[in-house]
């Protein structure tokens, strides 16, 4: 349904996106996932149709979402909240953007009133959107993105600054709209998000690909060099211990368990002179095991120099 | 997935949902719409008294008869009124919806551009020739100025080549918007420099002679001088033939330029990906 075969994309100088190759078949949720200026909303607009590819070919329901035809069945859901006529009611906002979609006046409200309720916002249905919240503005973006029940969803940060329950709600919404055929692509920085939602993810960093699969996939590209300890003798002081490993590795408290330490290796650093120093100070290791690897470890991984500026 | 339209008649209703919109807004601004009706009776009352201030001398004859002052400037006003739409609401109205942000979220529905153009005014075109009737009522009733109750078909055709002449210099304005983002000033100091030397407030015949023959060859200037030929002198269509084929020239070109520059305009902030910035 939405497909990227080589995608750059140039302003001025600058890329932003380099080599993108993206397939999003209906039913799947992909996920771009990426830290700011990553390129993640750049390549939405370009799967949008709003802006043109420097170079490779989008296409979306085989054809370029640039076509009206193929825009009426794009579901587009921006991240800002600033689209919507302010003086008019939440409602009649969707009313008004449902007849641009070819709505009856009739239909409109019909299919209008059954989002509100979709998206809880039937209580503030009749209010101006001016008096919205930063979330309520959010879910009724959702909803405008939905008017259609489109075979293709495009979002842009919709969970961003939203409540625990709102964004799960959101994403809710989403699964459904996915599980009735949709392709979703869903740009996010909420690492937690996209395990048990999205099926497949994009990691971006500058404009790179730095990693495209299974969301599993990823979590197993986590290269970890932390290992949780236990000592024989719990009792000899960190620092101590710490003194002993310089220029080896760094240890840690455990953030769970008072009985456990995380040591953090650096470069190059072999497991056995990392013992060894921990012996010289008086104490002996009992147990070690890599600390699981997890997704926010491979997602740190992979857009490491992005981190370091 | 539900009917998304993208054929004829939907964009008709298209237009109809625009209207609807607006004047949801305009009820959301009730004090505005009484100010701009109030406006609209000062503006009549400050012409008439500057009218007791002209030396009807100094004022042209129209198929023999002379024009009062009042009489001249309510056809320069009424007609100034549309030129004020297609040049300057076009492009105010599209610079609006980039500030609101909701120009992205307009052209990511299945809407054809000139469809978005005139449904972004389309209140404009039904509420200004209310206004215009209004206000050349009060000028009529109030300070009982007379047109010429045959003329007003071919006045009507004179207005009807008129809007999409300046429609075309409308969308080249909104191109410019789209493209430099602050062409709306440059666009409303050209409507009002071509409102100055149309002729819309004062007889050209005051201006240096040579300025004159010039800004007598403007289609805005050729369209005031025909009204008041028709409105005022009661000319027919065989003495302003001539007239209209020079507007309905200027309107196949300017609508031309116009398309070509809102459609370029697009293109380029699809290019550019800056179709949201402001």
């Amino acid at each position: 349904m939405i497909e990227a075969l080589d995608v750059s994309r140039d302003f001025g100088s600058k890329t932003v996106v380099s080599g993108l190759d993206l397939e999003v078949p209906g039913g799947t949720i992909h996920a771009l996932l990426g830290p700011n200026g990553a390129g993640k909303t750049t390549i939405l607009r370009m799967l949008a149709g709003l802006t043109s590819p420097t170079e490779g070919t989008v296409r979306v329901l085989d054809g370029d979402p640039a076509l009206r035809e193929i825009r009426a069945h794009i579901g587009w859901i921006p991240s800002g909240d600033r689209s919507f006529y302010l003086r008019l009611s939440g409602r009649e906002n969707l009313v008004f953007f449902a007849r641009l979609y070819g709505m009856s006046l009739r239909t409109a409200r019909e299919r209008t009133d059954e989002l509100l309720e979709k998206v809880d916002l039937v209580e503030a249905a009749r209010q101006p959107a001016r008096l919205y919240s930063h979330g309520m503005q959010k879910r009724l973006v959702i909803a405008r993105g939905l008017l259609t029940d489109p075979p293709v969803l495009i979002v842009d940060e919709a969970t961003h600054d939203l409540d625990p329950v709102s964004a799960k709600n959101v994403r809710a919404l989403i699964t459904e709209a996915s599980s009735s055929g949709a392709a979703v692509v869903w740009a996010t920085q909420r690492l937690e998000e996209i395990r048990s939602f999205a099926h497949d993810v994009t990691v971006l960093g500058r404009g790179d690909v730095r990693f495209s699969g299974g969301v599993d996939e990823l979590v197993k590209r986590a290269l970890s060099r932390t290992y949780e300890i236990q000592l024989v003798n719990g009792s000899t002081p960190l620092p101590l211990i710490a003194s002993n490993l310089v220029g080896l590795a760094e240890l840690s408290e455990h953030p769970f368990y008072a009985d456990r330490l995380l040591l953090h290796l650096g470069s190059g650093t072999a497991l056995s002179d990392v013992f060894q120093g921990i012996e010289r100070a008086g104490a002996k290791v009992h147990s070690c095991a890599e600390a699981r690897s997890d997704i926010e470890e491979a997602f740190l991984h992979l857009t490491a120099e992005d981190n370091d500026d | 997935m539900t009917n998304a339209g993208v054929g004829g008649t939907s964009e008709l209703s298209k237009l109809l949902a625009f209207v609807r919109r607006d004047v949801l807004v305009l009820l959301s601004y009730r004090l505005a719409f009484l100010a701009d009706i109030a406006n609209l009776a000062f503006q009549s009352v400050t012409f008439y008294f500057v009218s007791l201030m002209v030396n009807p001398a100094t004022m042209p004859e129209y198929g023999g008869t002379t024009a009062s002052y009042m009489a001249f400037v309510g056809i320069g006003i009424a007609f100034g009124a549309f030129m004020q739409i297609g040049l300057g609401r076009v492009v105010s109205a599209i610079r609006n919806e980039q500030v609101l942000g909701t120009l992205e979220s307009l052209f990511m529905t299945p809407t054809r551009p000139l469809t978005l153009q005139v449904g972004l005014v389309v209140y404009d075109l039904i509420y200004v020739p209310a206004r215009t009737g209004i206000f050349l009522t009060i000028v009529m009733g109030v300070f009982g100025v007379r047109f010429d109750p045959g003329a007003v078909a071919p006045a009507l055709a004179v207005l009807l080549l008129f809007i999409p002449m300046v429609w075309g210099l409308g969308m080249l304005g909104a191109g410019a918007v789209l493209t430099f983002r602050r062409g709306g000033g440059i666009v409303g100091f050209v409507g009002a420099a071509v409102s100055v030397a149309s002729g819309a407030y004062f007889p050209l015949d005051l201006l240096p002679e040579r300025l004159t023959a010039i800004l007598a060859l403007s289609p805005v200037a050729v369209a005031f001088d025909a009204a008041r030929r028709t409105l005022i002198g009661g000319e027919g269509w065989t003495e302003i033939n001539g007239e209209l084929i020079y507007l309905g020239v200027s309107a196949i070109v300017s609508l031309a330029i116009g398309l070509w520059a809102v459609r370029a305009a697009i293109l380029r902030e699809r290019r550019m990906g800056t179709l949201s910035h402001y």
